[in-house]
C-alpha cells in the first residue's frame, strides 16, 4: 500500500481510475490518459494580474452587453428591440418559465458569476487572507468553479444573434446595434479569461492540513 | 486525432507513462488504496472520508449512478420525443396562425434558401440531442449489460457528448430573441409553444445524466480481457 509520500507522484484519471506517474509537461502541452485519452492535467500555471485584467474587462463590459439592445427589427415602420435580459423575461411572461429561466441562467446569471468568483479569488490571494473564513470562501468558490464555468453559454448566444438575424432578415429589416458589439466583446473576454483561469493551479493555493 | 473535453485546439499528446506497466493486471487506483476527490481531482488514501484539500466527501465510486443517469436518460428521452412532435413556436403573420414543430422550422429555412443556417439549426435541435441520447444509452448499456465495444471509443464518444451537448442551447435562444422581437399583434406575432419546455428540459437531464455517471464503472469490469483499441 502507498504511503501519503507516494501521493505527489501519482495521479488518477478521473475518467477510467488509471494509475498513472506524474511528470512535468512543457508549457502548452496536456497530458493524456493512456488507457482512455481523457484530458488529465497540463502546466498548472496562471498569471493572477492576467486574470484580475481580464476579470476588470469583463466587467465593464458587462453592463452595455446587458443594458443596451443586442437586436433590433424594423418591420413596416414598427421598430422593437430586445437586450438579452427582455428576452428572458419575455418568454417567462408567456409562462414558459423553464426556457426563460435557462435563457437568464446561461446568458445572464452564470457568466456575471463566473467573473465575480475569478475577481473574488484573485482578491483573496492578493490580499493574503487567510483567515479561516476567507479560506472557506476560497474554497467554496474553486469548488462551483466548473459548474459556472459549463453554465456559461455566451459563444452559443453569439452564434444565436447571427441565426435569429438571418430568420429575421426573411420578413423585416435586421439591425445589430452597440448592445450586439458589447455582448460580443464580453464574449471574448470570458473566453480567454477561461482559457488563462487555472483550475489546479488556484487550488495550490490551498493551504492544505496534515 | 485527440480530442480534449475543453473545445481548445489540439495540443501535443503527451502521454503518461503508466505506473505499473510491469504488472499484468491493469492498476486501477481503487486496488491501490488511491481514491481521487471528485469536486478537485486530487488524490487521496481510500481510508479518507474526505478530501484533505477541498473537505468535500469521498467515494470510490457511486454504484447508485448507473441508475440515475438511466432514469434521466428515459426521462430525456420521452422528452425529446414530445419536443419533436409538438409545436416549438407559434406565428401570427397577417392574421393567419401556423404552428411551427422543430421539424417544420428546419423545413421552412431550406424552403427559403438558407442552408447554412438550416444545418445550423438541424444540428442543434435534431442532431445533437439525439446523438447524445443514443450515445449515452450506449455506454449505459455497455455497464449494465456487458456489451463488449472498445472501451477507449466510447470514452472518447462520451467526451464530445459532454461537449457538444450544451449546443442545442441554441434554438431556445432564438426562440426567445425571437419572441422578445416580434410582437406586433395580429399583423405579426411569435409566441413559444410546449415543446419548448419539453426541449430545455431534455438539454437539462440530459447534461445531468452524462454528469451523475460514474465513468469508472465501465473501466473496472471485464479488465482480463486487454482492449487497448
Ligand atoms: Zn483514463
Ligand atoms: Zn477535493
Amino acid at each position: 500500500m502507498s504511503e501519503p509520500k507516494s501521493f505527489k507522484a501519482v495521479i488518477l484519471c478521473r475518467s477510467c481510475d488509471f494509475v498513472i506517474r506524474k511528470r512535468a509537461l512543457p508549457s502548452n502541452v496536456r497530458a493524456l490518459c493512456p488507457r482512455c485519452d481523457t484530458a488529465l492535467y497540463d502546466t498548472p500555471y496562471c498569471s493572477l494580474n492576467g486574470l484580475l485584467a481580464l476579470c476588470i474587462t469583463a466587467l465593464i463590459v458587462f453592463f452595455p452587453a446587458n443594458l443596451l439592445p443586442v437586436l433590433e427589427i424594423n418591420f413596416l415602420g414598427s421598430v422593437r428591440t430586445t437586450t438579452v435580459y427582455q428576452t428572458a423575461v419575455e418568454v417567462w411572461g408567456q409562462g414558459y418559465w423553464v426556457v426563460g429561466l435557462a435563457v437568464l441562467a446561461s446568458a445572464v446569471i452564470a457568466p456575471a458569476l463566473l467573473i465575480l468568483s475569478i475577481l473574488m479569488q484573485v482578491l483573496i490571494i492578493k490580499l493574503n487572507l487567510r483567515s479561516l473564513f476567507w479560506q472557506s470562501v476560497y474554497r467554496r468558490l474553486l469548488k462551483n468553479h466548473g459548474l459556472l464555468s459549463q453554465m456559461t453559454m455566451l459563444e452559443i448566444y453569439v452564434i444565436s444573434f447571427l441565426v435569429s438575424a438571418f430568420q429575421l432578415s426573411d420578413f423585416s429589416d435586421v439591425y445589430f446595434g452597440m448592445g450586439t458589439l458589447s455582448f460580443t466583446l464580453l464574449f471574448l473576454a470570458i473566453l480567454f479569461l477561461q482559457r488563462e483561469y487555472n483550475l489546479e493551479h488556484m487550488w495550490s493555493y490551498v493551504h492544505v492540513e496534515k | 486525432m485527440s480530442k480534449n473535453d475543453n473545445g481548445l485546439p489540439e495540443l501535443i499528446p503527451q502521454y503518461a507513462i503508466a505506473a505499473d506497466e510491469q504488472a499484468n493486471e491493469t492498476p486501477q487506483g481503487l486496488k491501490m488504496g488511491l481514491c481521487l476527490c471528485a469536486t478537485c481531482k486530487k488524490v487521496n488514501a481510500l481510508t479518507e472520508q474526505y478530501c484533505s484539500r477541498c473537505h468535500s466527501p469521498l467515494s470510490a465510486r457511486n454504484y447508485a449512478s448507473i441508475q440515475q443517469s438511466w432514469a434521466l436518460l428515459i426521462t430525456a428521452t420521452i422528452l425529446l420525443i414530445l419536443a419533436n412532435i409538438y409545436p416549438i413556436t407559434l406565428l401570427t403573420n397577417r392574421g393567419v396562425v401556423t404552428n411551427d414543430t422543430i421539424f417544420s422550422g428546419i423545413a421552412h429555412l431550406v424552403k427559403s434558401g438558407m442552408f447554412p443556417i438550416a444545418i445550423i439549426v438541424f444540428t442543434a435541435s435534431i442532431l445533437v440531442p439525439w446523438l447524445k441520447i443514443l450515445g449515452l444509452g450506449l455506454y449505459l448499456s455497455a455497464i449494465s449489460f456487458n456489451i463488449p465495444i472498445s472501451k477507449r471509443k466510447m470514452m472518447v464518444g462520451f467526451h464530445i457528448i459532454e461537449w457538444i451537448g450544451r449546443w442545442s442551447m441554441l434554438d431556445l435562444f432564438v426562440i426567445s430573441l425571437t419572441v422578445a422581437l416580434v410582437n406586433m399583434g395580429q399583423l405579426l406575432d411569435a409566441k413559444p409553444a410546449p415543446a419548448a419546455t419539453a426541449f430545455a428540459l431534455v438539454i437539462l437531464l440530459t447534461q445531468l445524466a452524462a454528469k451523475v455517471l460514474d465513468t469508472r464503472l465501465l473501466w473496472d469490469r471485464l479488465e482480463t480481457h486487454d482492449d487497448t483499441n
